[in-house]
């Protein structure tokens, strides 16, 4: 299901040549995901904390009656953990990616708009024959996209709850 | 003690040397025995001795003959023998040495040389002649011819010292005993001088005792009686009877002459003691007269010196009134000096003192002025505070507003977030919512901007009221600080305005009792002065008092000087006839007075 739906959404941006990310800062570092994949962002988040969860679950939050798991993405990405803040703010996901999930993330950033050409894609396979010692954090990272002034590290929504179950 | 000393002394001295003649002969005796003692034990010892000589050559015969026989028949054997073997020789010698005089022996053939040799060390030793180290000089020798072929010679070599030492020792031990026997002796005679000692000693006290009692009972007494009689002459006492009671002896004669002398003399000693005591009554009357004379004359003395010293000492006396008068006068005109001083210097100083209270007013004023500024300022100060703080409060509010801003800019900024999402999801339906919800995050950026830009420059309003606000507090502090202050010196400058008010006052009121003073003190040195002149008059009449009083009491003087002699006259009369009763006095003439004087 979940490939049928992502080979139909990237051919319908391939004519159009270009695609919308929404960006977000990480330890310092420059962050992107799909807008698509995005539902909604929230800022003011009460979070329910989830007992013998693994630690990458931060806790349940309640939006607007629907309740939504929210993972740490600082864990998924093997930085250290950090306290929420003023800044701190939750991307929830659209079902299609994942059954209702969202992300806690340090800082939301702009909405950005590139060209295709811009971004470059990691091929899988070949990664699969190298080094495999970083296998989680290379299956989350899709790809690279150059801007002006720096570049943007595009992630794969669709596999952050794959990873919470692989660090098991 | 006395009456005793002279025949105690002289029968003491009689025995003394008695006993010591005794003792004397004593000593020559034992001398003499000990003398004679020696002399007889000398001659023993010396016969003794001659006596050991003898024997000890008689003993040295005896042996040498006992030796030759033995030596004798030692050849008669030999020759009764065919053969003769050396250990026959050995034998023979060793049987020679077995005598105890014997020490060595030597057998020697036809020319005299030696062939055995026997002597004694410790043991007995033989060998073919004698070793060179045995000395045989001190040894007497026997040397025989045998006869026979194979012994020409025997010599023998014996000692005679161990019967010298024998007799040696027999003849000590005879002439010890002998030494011993004397020893007995000379103790016997020693015991025999202390026996003759103790009895002369005994022989020669009895002697002295009778000659003492003699002695005490037929010389002594009769002259204890004169002695008596003498002592009571001395005591100038002549009424003693003397009685010749004991009629045998010479001492008799002499107290019957000594009687007939003391009559005479009592005699004229009662006549001239009579007269002695009617002159002596008459020189006692002359005596107390001549005192009178004297006592008056010299009261009328004193008294007129003490009447001339008094005038001495009034003239005196009004010599120095006069002196001090003049002093006084002299220092009245110091004073009146002085006083002048004085009371222009009080001037100058009043004057100085009413310039001193104007201008201390004048302080006064300047005081209360300040004192009224620094009211007003604290009041402007306290209302200056008050403005700051109400600042404060609206700087505080304006903070608050702002925050209020910003949170609406977030919001705005995540609800165009999600509107460019939402826009997204609608393709290209939802283009133009896109470009509409990023202007508008751009305007929430904006404010959000705008709104931190006012509260920093919020805060820092704030920082500076604080500051202006601790600055009003110090600024009202001091100022009131200062307030106090000027309020203590107005205070201080009022207080000091009234002494000063007083002291000038006090000076004024100085001024003029310094002139009143000035005037009296002038007038009090005239009159002074004329007090000096009169008392100047009065001490010259005084003096002339006094020279005349002086006169009249050297003439009582020159009186009583003449009582005086009289006086003294008297007094060595008196004196000489005392002189005369006391030299009399003594003599006691008849029993009567005597008993009269024991009364």
């Amino acid at each position: 299901m979940r490939n049928i739906n992502n080979i139909t959404s990237e051919k319908k941006k391939i004519p159009e040549s270009k695609r919308q990310f929404c960006s977000f800062q990480m330890a310092g570092h420059y962050f992107g995901v799909d807008i698509l994949d995005v539902k909604e962002i929230i800022d003011e988040v009460v979070l329910t904390k989830i007992h013998h969860a693994p630690p990458e679950m931060l806790g349940f939050v309640n939006i607007r009656g629907h309740v939504h798991l929210v993972l740490d993405l600082r864990l998924l990405l093997n930085f250290s953990t950090k306290s929420i803040d003023e800044a701190s703010r939750v991307l929830l996901f659209h079902p299609n990616v994942g059954e209702s999930f969202g992300v806690m993330v340090d800082q939301i950033g702009h909405m950005i708009e590139v060209e295709e050409r811009l971004i470059e894609y990691r091929v899988s396979e070949e990664n699969i024959s190298g080094i495999a010692r970083d296998f989680r954090k290379s299956e989350l990272e899709k790809g690279v996209c150059k801007l002006k002034d720096k570049l943007l590290i595009i992630l794969d929504a669709t596999k952050f709850l794959h990873a919470v179950d692989l660090k098991r | 003690m006395k009456q005793t000393g002279i025949a105690t002394k002289i029968i003491l001295l009689a025995c003394g040397i008695a006993l010591l003649l005794m003792v004397v002969g004593c000593v020559l005796m034992v001398q003499f025995e000990i003398e004679l003692l020696n002399n007889l034990t000398d001659k023993k010892v010396e016969e003794k001795e001659n006596f050991y000589l003898y024997r000890l050559y008689q003993e040295k015969k005896v042996l040498n003959e006992q030796l030759t026989d033995q030596v004798n028949n030692l050849i008669t054997l030999m020759k009764s023998v065919d053969v003769i073997y050396d250990q026959t020789f050995e034998f023979q010698i060793h049987s020679l040495l077995m005598h105890p005089m014997v020490v060595a022996a030597e057998f020697c053939d036809e020319k005299g040389y030696s062939f055995l040799a026997a002597w004694k060390s410790k043991t007995v030793q033989t060998a073919q002649r004698f070793p060179k180290t045995l000395s045989l000089k001190k040894y007497k020798m026997i040397n025989k011819q045998t006869g026979i072929p194979s012994i020409q010679h025997i010599r023998l070599f014996f000692t005679i010292e161990k019967i010298q030492q024998q007799l040696q020792i027999l003849k000590e031990k005879d002439i010890n005993e002998l030494h011993e026997t004397r020893n007995n002796i000379y103790n016997k005679l020693n015991i025999l001088f202390l026996t003759q000692s103790i009895g002369s000693l005994f022989v020669v006290a009895l002697l002295g005792a009778t000659l003492i009692f003699s002695l005490r009972w037929l010389i002594l007494k009769p002259i204890h009686d004169l002695m008596q009689i003498a002592k009571q002459l001395k005591k100038l006492d002549l009424s003693v009877d003397i009685t010749p009671k004991m009629a045998s002896h010479e001492l008799n004669s002499l107290a019957q002459a000594l009687g007939q002398l003391l009559e005479g003399f009592r005699k004229i000693i009662a006549d001239v003691k009579e007269n002695a005591n009617m002159l002596s009554g008459s020189a006692d009357n002359m005596t107390d007269i001549a005192e009178q004379l004297t006592n008056q004359s010299e009261e009328a003395e004193s008294k007129a010196n003490i009447v001339a010293e008094a005038s001495v000492q009034i003239s005196a006396n009004i010599h120095t009134i006069a002196t001090s008068v003049e002093q006084i006068s002299d220092n009245m005109e110091a004073v009146s000096s002085t006083s002048d001083y004085l009371f222009n210097n009080i001037n100058s100083v009043a004057n100085a003192i009413e310039e001193l209270s104007s201008s201390l007013n004048h302080v006064g004023e300047r005081a209360q002025n300040g004192t009224e500024i620094a009211d007003q300022a604290v009041l402007l100060a306290a209302k200056a505070g008050k403005t700051v703080n109400t600042l404060r409060h609206a700087a505080d509010e304006i903070g608050g507003v702002s925050e209020f801003i910003q949170r609406i800019a977030h919001k705005t900024n995540i609800l165009s977030l999600n509107a460019t999402i939402e826009a997204a999801s609608a393709g290209s339906a939802g283009r133009g919512f896109s470009v509409v919800a990023s202007a508008i995050q751009e305007f929430a950026e904006q404010s959000s901007r705008a709104a931190k830009d006012i509260t920093d420059r919020i805060a820092s309003v704030q920082k500076g009221t604080y500051e202006i606000e601790n600055v009003f507090k110090d600024i009202s502090a001091i100022i009131k600080e200062m307030n106090e202050s000027s309020d203590s010196i107005s205070f201080a400058v009022i207080e000091q305005t009234k002494a000063v008010q007083e002291i000038a006052s006090n000076a004024l009121e100085a001024d003029e009792r310094a002139r009143n003073i000035n005037v009296s003190i002038e007038e009090l040195s005239r009159t002074v002065n004329d007090a000096a002149d009169n008392t100047a008059q009065v001490a010259m009449g005084a003096n002339d008092v006094s020279t005349r009083i002086q006169g009249v009491s050297e003439s009582i003087s020159f009186n009583r000087q003449i009582s005086h002699q009289i006086n003294e006259t008297a007094i060595v009369l008196n004196h000489l006839s005392g002189n005369l009763k006391c030299m009399v006095d003594p003599f006691k003439v008849s029993q009567q007075s005597k008993i009269k004087q024991q009364q």
